[in-house]
């Protein structure tokens, strides 16, 4: 302004012309100018932390923005690498510290309250009570039913290990050939006994020898030796289990503790890496697993029936002073394997470790080898493990559990000796568990 | 089966056919040889010091050793070599004095306990007989009536037998074992056939809440049953392991009345000359002459309700529908006849209150049906009082349930997923299920 004219420019923007031009505009709406160039943001290609950032966060984008579920679990399990496999079946030692550690879960040595042993199942009392449609308490079962229940029970076992005329089984396939009819049979037969008390049993899916599989990542571990030396990699995990059997409804279970309440035990923390426990690393196809696929109605878990291995005795435990590891092992079980279902519930629904739940997920298993029950509840209340979203996490994941029980002392002569009651009841606690409004 | 692993023949000829020969060609060549030696293809050695099978060092033709009584022979025994013109000396077997198992030749048959002079012709589960229902029937002297009974198919045409959503509950249970069941696109025959068949089971099964003496019931896997009976002047016998079995508190009521049961004396029976009724019978004549049905006395469920035949991994065991259906009724008449002669006697009678037995065979979308009344135990003459056997058979369940569509010429021919669902099978399914409860 100042060029066409010969004055200093200092001179000119203190004219009169000057300054009012310059307020003029004052009193009108200031115009909305776009920006004349992109946001200043990290490459995406440059060997730098922010481009790494940058990728990763666009990657995360690209997962929020996925249109269907299918497509989240997709993109979430694409890319393959080296990852711990996680056995619910382990025979190391104290390996339920370390699953803790791996899933943050705590675990809570008895059941929940609704579980709890006091609370009565079977009315005593009145002859008949009218089936759970209005009634009060919607978890008490008939005595008639519950003496029926035993005879069935008491049934199985006989026909397993008296009146069917076997073979001896091959070496190490006992399970199989004794116990997993007798628990195939228990779980149908008291399904169908209590789908009266519980309507959710009738339009829950029965699977057999289903393939459970959940992939996670938790902890960071810098690399120490070969060419990506230096470089901070997070630790994979994947589970592939197969339990014995499992109930899978349509509608979600209530949960045992609301989620934002804190438990006042810790997760046990190990320093050590993974594979000291021991746990070798793999590579191959990540799977998210319920059971069935993404498309089936019965999208929520129940109850899961888990038989023990054949190497897992219990008179070589004792003989070698490992007697405190058969709790320990049964532990390792129910949480591993409740963890990877609820996880793998959780991730047909949406949720991720980015997007963590905004309700808990919670699921039940029985683990047992024919004669010795445990029952496990568990809830997971959070997905977010991995380094970047467990830093403000205060949630915590619950497993509790009961010691094991007998079920029966012996089988003679065609009688069961010693049927307990107890783990009948608890059974029966388990299966009529269904959400408050049904 | 696993690849043949050579580890060092003794024949100095090429190994020719003995690693490229497949399942397929040595099962053709084990089927249509006949005669023992027959070195075409190859024979199994069970020697430890060889490979597996092959064609094996060429056998030596051995000189008939002539026998003069009164004569002796003149040997060059004494010479310790050979000497041409003398005759080659016979020296005893040499026994090893201590028993290695590695190298035991076991007797031969006429020295065995159980050795009679009688064959007996035994049908297993692996037994695939080339006429078919026309053979079974001839064996068990039964009258085919195509159609199931008209009483037991009203069962399942009555609204109150009904399960909720009957239609939509059978088409989900289509779906998820043709696939929703694996991680994979679609699972495997061996794998979705047993599925199917658990959750159509456990559909069944809810219907306890209506009718409650479907409770008492069992089933039963891995058991094996034995029948033994004569027919014009041969023994057979039923034996083995053949599928899962459902036992019932009660028994089956008859389902033809005793004037339709004597009114198959006139019937007679087919025969198929120049074919022989025991072709591709297992021949032996070492056995044991028992009658079993696989569990004890005292079995709280002594009665046989339904048979049930999946396909399985085995590949030997892959049965058209014909040989099915064969299969089927040989064991539902094996397991009849047991309980028979285990209620009324070995000895041959027309029975006062015939047996019924069911049988359910499915490869996953064709089901075959057949219920067998046994109204007599005197099978030895072809003139008498005949059993009855009512078939259904060839059954679709379903169509068509594809992955991915079927598209001929850039049209679509068949869609993906389910199609072509068909209720008359399940409400069969259900009637032969609910036969004997309602």
């Amino acid at each position: 302004m100042a060029a066409p004219s010969r004055l200093p420019l200092l001179q000119v923007c203190s004219t009169r012309v000057f300054l009012l031009r310059c307020t003029q505009g004052f009193h009108s709406e200031p115009t909305v100018r776009e920006p004349a160039y992109p946001p200043v943001i990290p490459s995406r290609t440059a060997k730098s932390k922010s481009a790494k950032k940058r990728r990763e966060d666009d990657y995360h984008s690209q997962i929020r923005a996925a249109s269907s579920v299918q497509d989240k679990l997709r993109l979430l399990t694409k890319l393959q690498r080296e990852k711990y496999v996680v056995y619910p079946q382990t025979f190391t030692l104290n390996a339920d510290r370390w699953y803790q550690h791996f899933t943050k879960t705590v675990f809570l040595p008895g059941l929940p309250e609704k579980f709890s042993v006091g609370r009565q199942v079977v009315d005593n009392e009145n002859g008949k009570v009218p089936p759970a449609a209005g009634g009060v308490d919607p978890a008490v079962v008939d005595e008639n039913t519950f003496s029926e229940l035993r005879s069935l029970v008491g049934n199985g076992i006989l026909q397993e290990n008296f009146y069917l005329k076997k073979r001896r089984p091959f070496l190490q396939k006992e399970q199989e050939h004794v116990v997993a009819p007798f628990l195939s049979n228990l779980v149908s037969s008291v399904t169908n006994a209590l789908a009266k008390y519980n309507p959710l049993l009738k339009k829950s899916s029965l699977d057999f020898n289903p393939e459970v599989s959940f992939y996670w990542v938790r902890g960071e571990r810098t690399v120490t030796r070969g060419h990506r030396r230096g470089r901070v990699d997070p630790i994979r995990f994947q589970i592939n289990d197969q339990p014995h059997c499992q109930i899978r409804v349509p509608e979600q279970l209530e949960e045992f503790l609301p989620l934002q309440e804190s438990v006042s035990a810790e997760v046990p923390v190990v320093h050590f890496e993974p594979n000291r426990l021991p746990m070798f690393q793999r590579q191959y196809d990540n799977n998210i697993f319920i059971g069935s696929k993404v498309t089936d109605p019965c999208s929520y878990g129940h109850t899961q029936f888990h038989l023990v291995h054949d190497r897992f005795k219990r008179d070589r435990l004792i003989k070698g002073n490992l007697a405190d590891q058969i709790e320990v092992r049964l532990r390792a079980n129910a949480i591993a394997s409740l963890f990877a279902w609820t996880g793998a519930q959780a991730m047909y629904q949406g949720f991720w470790s980015h997007e963590d739940l905004t309700r808990p997920f919670v699921s039940q298993a029985v683990v047992t080898d024919g004669q010795y029950f445990s029952f496990f509840c568990y809830q997971l209340n959070t997905l977010a493990l991995t380094v970047q979203t467990d830093q403000n996490n205060p949630r915590k994941n619950i497993c509790w559990g009961t010691e094991n029980m007998r079920l029966y002392e012996e089988v003679k002569d065609g009688e069961v000796v010693g049927l307990n009651d107890d783990v009948l009841k608890l059974l029966v606690h388990f299966l009529l568990n269904k959400p408050q409004k049904m | 089966m696993s690849k043949v692993l050579l580890n060092g023949v003794r024949s100095n000829e090429p190994m020719l056919l003995s690693v490229q020969i497949g399942n397929a060609a040595r099962s053709a060549f084990l089927n249509y040889s006949h005669s023992r030696r027959c070195d075409v293809g190859g024979r199994r050695f069970f020697s430890v010091t060889c490979s597996l099978f092959g064609r094996g060092p060429p056998s030596r033709k051995e000189k008939k050793t002539v026998e003069i009584p009164g004569l002796d022979r003149v040997t060059y025994a004494d010479r310790m070599h050979f000497v041409p013109g003398l005759a080659k000396p016979i020296f005893p077997d040499w026994q090893r004095d201590w028993h290695d198992p590695h190298h035991y030749r076991g007797p031969n048959n006429e020295e065995m306990k159980l050795y009679k002079e009688n064959p007996c012709y035994v049908f297993n589960q692996r037994t695939k007989i080339l006429e078919g229902v026309r053979q079974a029937l001839w064996l068990t002297k039964s009258k085919l009536i195509q159609g199931l009974p008209e009483h037991i198919l009203a069962l399942a045409e009555d609204p109150a037998n009904q399960i909720e959503d009957q239609d939509e509950r059978v088409q989900q249970a289509i779906r998820h074992s043709r696939f929703w069941d694996t991680t994979a696109i679609r699972p495997k025959r061996d794998r979705f056939c047993p599925v199917l068949f658990r959750d159509l089971l456990h559909l069944c099964g809810t219907l306890q809440v209506k009718h409650t003496s479907l409770s008492k019931r069992i089933l039963a896997e891995n058991y094996r049953v034995a029948a033994l009976w004569n027919r014009e002047s041969d023994v057979f016998q039923v034996r083995g392991l053949n599928g899962m079995l459902l036992n019932s508190m009660t028994p089956l009521p008859a389902v033809a009345q005793s004037g339709e049961v004597l009114a198959t004396e006139n019937h007679t029976l087919e025969t198929f000359y120049p074919i022989s009724p025991t072709i591709d019978l297992q021949c032996t004549y070492v056995y044991d002459q028992k009658n079993d049905t696989g569990f004890r006395e005292g079995y709280p469920y002594p009665h046989t309700h339904t048979l049930f035949f999946t396909e399985t991994e085995d590949s030997a065991a892959k049965f058209k529908p014909e040989q099915l259906r064969a299969k089927m009724i040989m064991f539902a008449f094996g397991n009849a006849l047991a309980r028979a002669k285990s209620l009324y006697g070995e000895h041959p009678q027309v029975l006062e209150h015939p047996v019924v037995v069911q049988s359910v065979a499915t490869d996953g979308r064709l089901f075959q049906f057949i219920v067998l009344q046994l109204n007599t135990t005197d099978l030895g003459p072809d003139t008498g009082v005949k059993n009855l056997v009512w078939m259904d058979q060839d059954q679709l369940l379903y169509d068509y349930a594809k992955c991915r569509p079927l598209i001929k010429k850039k049209v679509v021919t068949v869609p993906a997923g389910l199609s072509g669902y068909q209720p008359e099978t399940f409400k069969k399914f259900l009637a032969l299920h609910l036969h004997g409860a309602v």
